[in-house]
């Protein structure tokens, strides 16, 4: 089901925008049969609007697979997949790159930020001593070094006055940046580890058992977190480095899978991925057209949807449990 | 036999245990006593063979941490609950390692279902855990160590927190597993239950093993009172069955009286 919808929204996606172009055309386009767009309609459907409908979809599913990873290894279910750093160690990287070059950011800015976001965690794994042998620590140590680095992010934008507003819509979320090259590189990080994640779900269980539990039935937990962590990171690093930071995907999506499905949220993992992507679609469907053909970011419209969305947990707590 | 030699446990620079040297028979239940702090739940999570430690623990001759296929349940204290999870998916967490994870044979199926009936927790299947009160949460802990059919269980203080009636329900299933020839080894803050239910037991303190032995010598052994600075009595009943109470002074050893209610 998820994967229909998927599909569903993934056609408004390339449909609708300040040109209308009819989904006959677009099926026909897609598949070579006869009929299909021609002249600039082809160049829109192909080489901005698909690519940018696939980057959502793959950065959707990467937040929204990460975010439920992290939601079971922290047995936490307000965790969210920027938790260890990524978020403002991308965030740095990128102001460095809006800092320090000048000119075409967009060559560098997903490399800095990738490095940036990485390194951050990195940090957070070191400072945390033992590797993964307290979960809670690592998130301590998150948050210290998320902190650091936004501290020094502000510095840099306090400096560089005129790299404020790139910044600032940078971390608002942005997909308008997409391209094939774009969508290659991230789909190779995102896809292999939303395949890895996948692949250790079922043991995921074990996770939510104290150590002691999961290691007499069967299972080496530190490891196994190691692995949730790692690939968790690189899919959440490859998808902010692609679009920014947009918020709430992580959160939002896990838990309205599990609310709808009512099972253990690592259990779900495949069906999450596909609402994620499905979801940041349909939102970036509606940053394109509410406005247009001004654009809003993405993380205003998953914010505003999010938002609301935590009340409703609030008042709903059967949700989280 | 589960022989352990000169074994050391650390947690950075403190010795939790220090040399212990100790036969644990298996086919019975041994339970581990002492005051807090003595080292009882560190010894329990060393048979486990998940953390480190110095020396040697063999069970049935190969050492603990090197046996992968060794079939141990482990109850805790104080457990993670997931959130989320039914008790039925819960006790079926216990088959993973047979089935393999995510998996669910119909044998499981059916051993589940029994077991379930055995805990008195087949009404409430579907049930979250985490809406369990205290003592069906312990009473689905055991389900899920008797679901795993193992050749050894450990428990943590199984009984505390739970009224008179849920602790005895609970040991009661406990027993149900030693009726198969599965060794149980547990620690147990009170005394007069570890010697109601319990063959053998290990008396700790400091970190060290001061004695261990069949029941009815080590319930009246001076170590035991040593162990728990002589601030306990230990009295007999008619029938035989010690009863271990806080003592105010260094009382010793008395005889009363007493009919068995």
């Amino acid at each position: 089901m998820a994967v229909a919808l998927l599909l569903g929204v993934g056609l408004l996606g390339v449909s609708f925008g300040p040109i209308h172009l009819h989904f006959d055309q677009i099926v026909k386009t897609l598949v070579g049969a006869p009929g299909g767009l021609k002249g600039q309609d082809r160049t829109l459907l192909l080489d901005l609007r698909l690519p940018r409908v696939i980057l959502a979809a793959l950065v959707g599913g990467a937040l929204a697979t990460s975010g439920a990873v992290y939601q079971t290894v922290f047995r936490n279910p307000l965790a969210d997949p920027y938790l260890l750093g990524v978020a403002a160690g991308a965030g740095l990287g990128a102001t460095l790159a809006f800092t320090t070059t000048g000119g075409n950011v967009y060559g560098l800015l997903p490399i800095f930020s990738f490095v940036g976001g990485i390194l951050a965690v990195l940090t957070s794994f070191f400072i945390s001593g033992k590797f993964f042998a307290e979960p809670n620590t690592l998130l301590l140590s998150g948050i210290a070094v998320g902190s650091f680095a936004t501290a020094i992010q502000t510095y840099l934008q306090q400096r560089h006055s005129d790299a404020l507003r790139p910044v600032y819509s940078w971390i608002l979320g942005e997909l308008t940046a997409a391209n094939w090259r774009v969508v290659g590189w991230s789909s190779i990080y995102i896809l292999s580890s939303i395949a890895i994640l996948i692949s250790i779900s079922k043991q995921l269980d074990g996770l939510m058992l104290s150590d002691e539990e999961a290691y007499s039935l069967g299972i080496n937990p530190h490891r196994l977190r190691i692995i949730a962590v790692v690939a968790a990171t690189l899919a959440t690093a490859t998808a902010v480095s692609a679009s920014g930071l947009i918020g709430f995907v992580g959160i939002v999506v896990p838990h309205l899978v599990r609310g709808l499905t009512r099972r253990v949220t690592n259990r779900s993992l495949a069906t999450i991925a596909f609402a994620g992507a499905a979801f940041l679609v349909l939102a970036d469907l509606g940053a394109r057209t509410l406005l247009s053909p001004a654009e809003l970011p993405i993380g205003v419209i998953t914010a505003f949807v999010g938002a609301p969305f935590f009340l409703f947990v609030l008042r709903n707590r059967r949700m989280v449990r | 036999m589960i022989e352990i030699q000169d074994l050391t446990v650390r947690a950075g620079a403190r010795e939790i245990l220090r040399d212990i040297s100790v036969s644990i028979p298996r086919g019975k239940w041994t339970c581990l006593v002492g005051p807090n702090g003595a080292g009882k739940t560190t010894l329990l999570k060393a048979l486990l063979g998940m953390n480190a430690y110095s020396g040697t623990i063999k069970d049935n001759g190969v050492e603990v941490f090197k046996d992968s296929k060794r079939n141990v349940a482990f109850v805790p204290q104080s457990p993670q609950i997931p959130s989320g999870m039914s008790v039925a998916e819960y006790v079926m967490l216990g088959r993973s390692k047979r089935d393999g994870w995510g998996k669910e044979s119909t044998k499981s199926r059916a051993l589940v279902s029994e077991i379930l009936r055995q805990t008195q927790l087949f009404g409430m299947q579907s049930q979250l855990v985490i809406q369990l009160s205290g003592g069906e949460m312990q009473r689905a802990l055991i389900a899920r160590a008797l679901a795993q059919e193992p050749e050894l269980i450990l428990l943590d203080e199984p009984t505390s927190a739970l009224d008179l009636h849920h602790q005895i329900a609970v040991l009661n299933n406990i027993e149900m597993l030693k009726d198969r020839g599965v060794t149980i080894i547990s620690t147990m803050h009170d005394i007069t239950l570890a010697a109601m239910y319990a063959e053998n037991i290990v008396v700790m303190r400091d970190g060290r093993v001061s004695l261990s032995g069949p029941v009815s010598e080590v319930i009246h052994s001076p170590e035991l009172k040593d162990a728990f600075d002589n601030r306990i009595s230990v009295y007999t009943l008619d029938s035989g069955r010690p009863v271990i109470v806080a003592a105010k002074d260094s009382s010793s050893e008395r005889e009363i009286p007493q009919k068995e209610v």
